[in-house]
């Protein structure tokens, strides 16, 4: 089945093209990275994907529904790389209000054992708004995680994280992935693309790779021309 | 599931919300309300015993209630205007940065969630609309018949109209992506049309709006209409919120909150730079010229630079607040003294919007700090271009005072006073920029301002580049009083040009000082804590 499909999807600012048509289709349960130098189109395709772009052209799918509308929010959680927070509510009342958002009434033990694995026990009533740059980042993947979801899109995941933080990213994503869950996640760390199974590659908003990461040469698909 | 995710939204919403007045403190914000009720009150006080209580001629309420619909509509398709293009680029909603990403993400209706924000959004404008239009309905009140009381009523009446109608029209135009370029070609075809009606005695599309108004003095049924076209436009923007594009909420959310916050600080110039960005006002790609080889000072070009970025839609903006300014100073020769008041913020608003320059460089403290030259003397430098750029805006604002007082006997003063009037009232603009921007020469450490002069303090802060503005209109009473005297009015618009060039001199002496004279008093008041501490030590 597919989970997320894209047709003639383009986006410009004014004259300039951000994203060229592309089609594309990924399938569920798949884990795919997404590559490209900075400006590629990465970003836009994935702000499309949660709805939170408008397109200039074509359309975006999520499981059988257009991109943003209540089903497609339903199956879908946005990772962003600059999260956002209520600068009133605890970590702890984040999660409680985005699992209940999402229909989740038995959220509390998901939510300790995510702040467990992420390192932010400690940190639970404090507000997020004050914390650093990779405390900021490790709030948000709890905030990603606390929620059911088919699919996720994740923007450059890893900026600002520690290695710990990396790490239990990683089996954050391996375990969404064993329950069968889609993943797409931009990103510029070169090292996490031989850990997927599917690399797509923009360069100036063109699809310029879709394939196996073992079969390319990652570090030329990202600079640019 | 839709349903428990509203209530869960709803319930955060009640828990902040009880957070938020929890936090607020009661007494200061009772002190700000004091505040602007004693200079509000004042104001509108002021303007009232300038007007008079005299009833006009009968002549004149003939003259009113033929034109009068008209004119007020143009305040209603101006509105309209105003509405459709703030849907156009994206608004009227504002959501909290973390509301788009939480809740509009979530499988919640997003009609219903977005309905708070709409009602709040709607109240607010209304309340604007009703205070401005009662405020002036008790002014005309005074002069025409009808009670001030019921006047006042009617005003209200047309301002919550005329602000559901923008409201309506804004949350319609976002809905259906009306592109800028078609939204304000609809809104000026309104507003022509408007014009047209004024102007001929024609059917207007806004003039039952006009006659709502009115109804303070005589009231037709039909006229209750506009209430329910401004409701039904409402009501229909709202069906459409579904359509709402989570792109603009989220580039405007981070911008509101910061308007807020400048709103908050009473900080004027950042409240301008804002919108800027909310209106998605950027500088021109392109400059509209090139900086000429031969001017090779550096914060010449950097200037110049600057000014010839200037994107279209504010060199329009800019010649509209010069003509307005044209046309106040006219009203003042003619006897409106009160019209001082919107020049002055008028060449204020100018001065902010000309100084782009100047802004950028205060903005920027640590790299003013590293340039090897005297903070005070890089800002006065940067006066320059603006300064220049100024003049074609005070050629508009001279020709628009000429025509609307219709004789060539304005022309020679009028060409006098314009430009050292305009560039003294943008000086109130300076003062302002001047004054909200960092200061390098702080120590965050100490204060020297007790708490019972903080609130003196604030509405110094906003009031003072208001009264150098203020003071720069002002130097049309000079002409005026030479007309009314018989004496030379050539003589009094010299005098007047004088005094402006005086002040523009003055405050240009207090940018290029200021900085001194800050660290002085700083270094003063440290060294008399310090004495005391001594003396009670040894004491």
């Amino acid at each position: 089945m597919t989970e997320l499909s894209t047709r003639q999807l383009t986006k410009s600012y004014g004259d300039r093209p951000a994203l060229e048509p592309l089609t594309l289709t990924i399938e569920s349960g798949a884990k795919v990275a997404l590559v490209g130098h900075n400006g590629s189109g990465k970003t836009t395709l994935m702000k499309m994907a949660a709805g939170l772009l408008d397109p200039t052209g074509g359309n975006v799918q999520i499981g059988r529904h257009a991109a943003g509308t209540q089903e497609a929010r339903r199956l879908l959680s946005w990772l962003s790389d600059m999260p956002t927070f209520y600068d009133d509510l605890s970590l702890w009342e984040h999660l409680e209000f985005v699992a209940r958002l999402h229909g989740v009434t038995e959220w509390q033990d998901n939510a300790e054992d995510l702040l467990d694995q992420i390192g932010l026990t400690p940190r639970r009533d404090d507000i997020p708004t004050t914390f650093s740059r990779g405390l900021r980042q490790k709030a948000a993947i709890t905030l990603a995680f606390i929620r059911p979801f088919k699919l996720m899109l994740v923007d450059e995941p890893f900026v600002g994280l520690d290695e710990p933080g990396k790490q239990a990213l990683l089996r954050l994503f391996d375990a969404a992935s064993s329950r069968g869950a889609t993943l797409l996640i931009a990103t510029h760390e070169l090292t996490f693309v031989k850990q997927v199974g599917r690399l797509l590659a923009l360069r100036d908003g063109e699809l310029i790779y879709d394939g196996a990461p073992s079969d390319t040469d990652v570090h030329t698909l990202v600079l640019p021309t | 599931m839709s349903d428990t995710a509203l209530e869960v939204l709803y319930d955060l919403r009640r828990r902040r919300k009880r957070h938020r007045l929890g936090d607020i403190e009661w007494f200061d914000a009772a002190y700000r309300v004091y505040l602007v009720a004693l200079f509000g009150g004042g104001t509108v006080l002021w303007i009232s015993s300038a007007i008079g209580d005299e009833t006009v001629s009968a002549h004149a309420v003939a003259d009113v209630a033929r034109n009068g619909p008209a004119l007020i509509g143009m305040i209603t398709t101006l509105a309209l205007l105003a509405g459709l293009r703030s849907g156009a680029q994206g608004g009227p909603l504002a959501l909290e940065a973390p509301d788009v990403t939480y809740v509009m993400l979530s499988p919640v209706d997003r009609m219903r969630a977005l309905l708070r924000p709409v009602t709040q959004r709607a109240r607010s404008a209304a309340s604007l609309g009703a205070a401005f239009g009662a405020i002036v309905g008790q002014l005309a009140g005074r002069r025409l018949p009808g009670t001030p009381v019921a006047w006042a009523a009617s005003g209200a009446a047309f301002g919550i109209a005329t602000a559901l109608l923008w409201a309506g029209a804004a949350l319609i135009a976002h809905a259906i992506r009306l592109p800028l370029w078609i939204a304000t070609s609809l809104g000026l075809a309104g507003v022509a049309w408007q014009s047209a009606a004024f102007a001929w005695y024609l059917p207007g599309p806004a003039n039952q709006f006009g006659s709502l108004a009115m109804w303070g003095w005589r009231q037709h049924p039909v006229d209750l209409a506009t209430v329910l076209i401004a409701v039904i436009v409402l009501l229909v923007g709202v069906g459409m919120l579904q359509q709402t594009s989570l792109d603009a909420l989220a580039r405007r959310s981070s911008l509101v909150a910061q308007l807020r916050f400048a709103v908050t600080m009473q900080d004027l110039r950042t409240v301008i730079l804002l919108r800027r960005q909310l209106n998605q006002e950027q500088t021109r790609g392109r400059p509209w010229l090139r900086v000429p080889r031969w001017i090779t000072h550096p914060i010449a070009r950097r200037g110049i630079a600057s000014v010839a970025r200037f994107p279209a839609t504010r060199l329009v903006r800019m010649t509209a607040f010069a003509a307005m300014a044209g046309v106040l100073q006219a009203m003042v020769m003619r006897g409106t003294t009160p019209a001082l008041i919107g020049t002055a913020f008028l060449l204020f608003i100018l001065g902010l919007e000309v100084m782009e320059p100047l802004s950028q460089e205060v903005d920027q403290p640590d790299r003013t700090d590293s340039l090897p030259i005297d903070r005070g003397e890089l800002l006065v430098r940067h006066l320059l271009a603006p300064a220049i750029a100024l003049i074609p805006f005070a050629v508009v604002a001279a020709v628009s005072a000429v025509a609307v007082l219709g004789t060539s006997r304005a022309i020679v003063p009028a060409a006098i006073l314009a430009l050292p009037t305009a560039l003294a009232g943008v000086a109130g603009g300076v003062v302002s920029i001047v004054r909200d921007a960092p200061d390098p020469t702080k120590n965050t450490q100490q204060t020297f301002v007790p708490p019972e002069m903080a609130g003196i303090s604030s509405a110094m802060r906003v009031g003072l580049p208001i009264l150098v503005s203020a003071i720069a209109a002002s130097t049309i009473l000079l002409v005026r009083h030479a007309e009314r005297t018989g004496t030379s009015t050539t003589g009094a618009a010299v005098r007047g040009a004088i005094g402006a060039t005086l002040l523009i001199f003055l405050v240009t002496y207090w940018v290029r000082r200021r900085d001194q004279w800050r660290r002085k008093f700083r270094q003063f008041m440290s060294d008399g804590q310090a004495y005391t501490k001594q003396q009670r030590s040894t004491s």
